[in-house]
């Protein structure tokens, strides 16, 4: 628990330290309203609650990208990687606490999409069943932290993470049916999107926003914790298996 | 002339450096698999909303606004060239050289321009037909010079601007990420201009982007030249006063790092 919460305090200071680090923060209320502006001038009220879900989802994803998938090749620039590992406390479990930081800032995300939405078009979140958004967020939050586990993992591996990070949103947004339901898409992309975690968490979070009675909640749920422990588990094997081979080739540091 | 020759000189060493660096960046495979797929997606998320939210015309008009965004998107990308510099430890000596800094950073990072312009011409004719979009031939081909000039347009803003944050190189991609997001937002990417309130909309015509992409709207809806030209006018006058800003203030900006010690890594 110690190494958790040094990590956990590590990372919040770490993100202070650099405001580049809180972009989403400041992209995610322009992004409220292009979505709001688009629904709203198509006189597409009802889908008020999707054009709030997708800049909340969008945000996260960011954080967990960028931000989580960065944190050891981050550490490895610094040098500061050999220390980290050669430290009694366990370092997967510091790299947890750290995600955790990220997924917490990403959440702060939620509150100003609903700030922005009142403010700017007087529309707010609509908390049509309001354990199941609940239920739902934490869930997401859980599936975008291994996802993020598994980008610090695989980051480290290539030669310029840049390159991966610039162009893997606006892609997992067109599967993860981040504003519109994969239903939509061709018939031989959805097979894609159904083992992507946010096209669940995307179609939960609208429906948790609507009055009509949500079709089998936990067994959706079920899916997106699933695919988060999927995330976990393949990250972490990952994870262990590059810092080995770095250990054993001595390239833990950035020769 | 031999000032003018020492300067085109320059200018094109800058050049070669910023395409030396674009392709330490990309191979031509990540650049078509990672940036392409990214830049097609992007459009096609959008125009995945206007078929959500109406029918075609609202994709078509979704389709256009951001593929031409991707073009100021790139442009904006200029302002990322002073952390470079900064990080490979080169900004002193620039800045130290007898060379004019915003001449070196322009030119170094114009391929962003031609970059953004062929990323946003290849991401409407691969995305609009996906989506059903006619593309009105021979008309069409006006799209390509225009796309270049909201592309430049964008550049010189982004120039402008990487003066601006030139010592504060903590606050640079946040700058980058919120101009092009602020641009997807007002420039009539997404919604027409009418639809956000009158200064919003005068605003938004001081910036790269809005008049070039009415001008392209224009090609595709079939009007006529001399409105598509006057539009493509007002995007290239845009473009050139946000040239003239970065002129007057970059090398001011800069030198007042050389007095505080900021140009530096440890600043």
């Amino acid at each position: 628990m110690k190494g958790f919460l040094a990590g956990f305090n590590l990372e919040l200071r770490i993100i202070r330290s650099g405001p580049d680090a809180l972009l989403p923060l400041f992209t995610a209320p322009l992004f409220t309203i292009i979505f709001l502006a688009i629904v709203r001038n198509g006189g597409r009220h009802d889908l008020q609650p999707d054009a709030l879900m997708a800049p909340v989802l969008m945000t996260l994803w960011w954080f967990a990208l960028f931000q989580g998938g960065n944190l050891i090749t981050g550490d490895r620039w610094q040098g500061i990687l050999e220390w980290a590992l050669a430290a009694p406390t366990s370092f997967a479990t510091v790299i947890l606490g750290r995600v955790a930081a990220i997924m917490v800032f990403g959440f702060v995300g939620f509150f100003e999409v609903w700030g922005i939405g009142e403010l700017v078009f007087g529309v707010g979140i609509p908390f049509k069943h309001p354990l199941a958004l609940v239920l739902t967020i934490v869930g997401t939050m859980f599936a975008m932290a291994g996802t993020a586990v598994v980008f610090a993992a695989l980051f480290v591996l290539t030669r310029n993470a840049y390159t991966f990070t610039n162009s893997a949103s606006f892609p997992f947004y067109v599967l993860g049916g981040v504003f519109v339901p994969i239903a939509i898409l061709p018939g031989w992309i959805q097979p894609v999107s159904s083992v992507i975690f946010m096209s669940w968490s995307a179609d939960l979070l609208r429906a948790s926003l609507k009055p009509e009675h949500i079709h089998d909640f936990w067994g959706r749920l079920g899916m997106v914790v699933l695919l988060g422990a999927v995330s976990f588990a393949i990250g972490r094997a990952v994870l262990a298996l590059v810092l080995r081979r770095m250990r054993v080739t001595g390239e833990l540091a950035t020769a | 002339v031999t000032a003018l020759a020492s300067t085109a000189n320059v200018m094109r060493h800058a050049f070669s450096a910023g395409i030396a660096d674009y392709r330490a960046i990309f191979t031509w495979r990540s650049w078509v698999f990672g940036w392409m797929v990214r830049v097609v997606a992007q459009v096609s998320f959008f125009g995945l909303i206007g078929l959500r939210v109406a029918d075609d015309r609202s994709a078509f008009y979704l389709l256009i606004g951001n593929a031409l965004a991707v073009a100021a998107q790139a442009g904006v990308f200029s302002l990322n060239m002073t952390t470079t510099e900064r990080w490979a430890g080169t900004l002193p000596l620039l800045v130290a050289s007898p060379t004019s800094p915003v001449v070196v950073f322009a030119a170094r990072g114009a391929y962003l321009a031609v970059d953004g312009a062929l990323s946003a011409v290849l991401a409407l004719f691969i995305a609009g037909p996906l989506f059903g979009l006619h593309l009105p031939w021979p008309r069409v081909v006006a799209v390509i010079p225009l796309t270049g000039l909201v592309a430049l347009s964008a550049y010189c803003l982004g120039t402008f601007l990487a003066g601006l944050v030139f010592r504060f190189r903590e606050i640079n991609g946040l700058v980058v990420n919120t101009t092009y997001v602020g641009l997807m937002a007002a420039c009539g990417v997404n919604v027409p201009l009418s639809y956000y309130p009158q200064a919003i909309e005068w605003l938004a015509h001081g910036l790269p982007l809005t008049n070039g992409l009415l001008a392209i709207r224009e090609v595709f809806h079939g009007d006529a030249v001399g409105s598509i030209l006057g539009h493509a006018g007002a995007e290239a006058l845009v473009g050139a006063a946000w040239l003239t800003l970065a002129l007057l203030t970059f090398n001011r900006l800069a030198s007042r790092g050389r007095l505080d010690g900021s140009l530096d890594y440890g600043a």
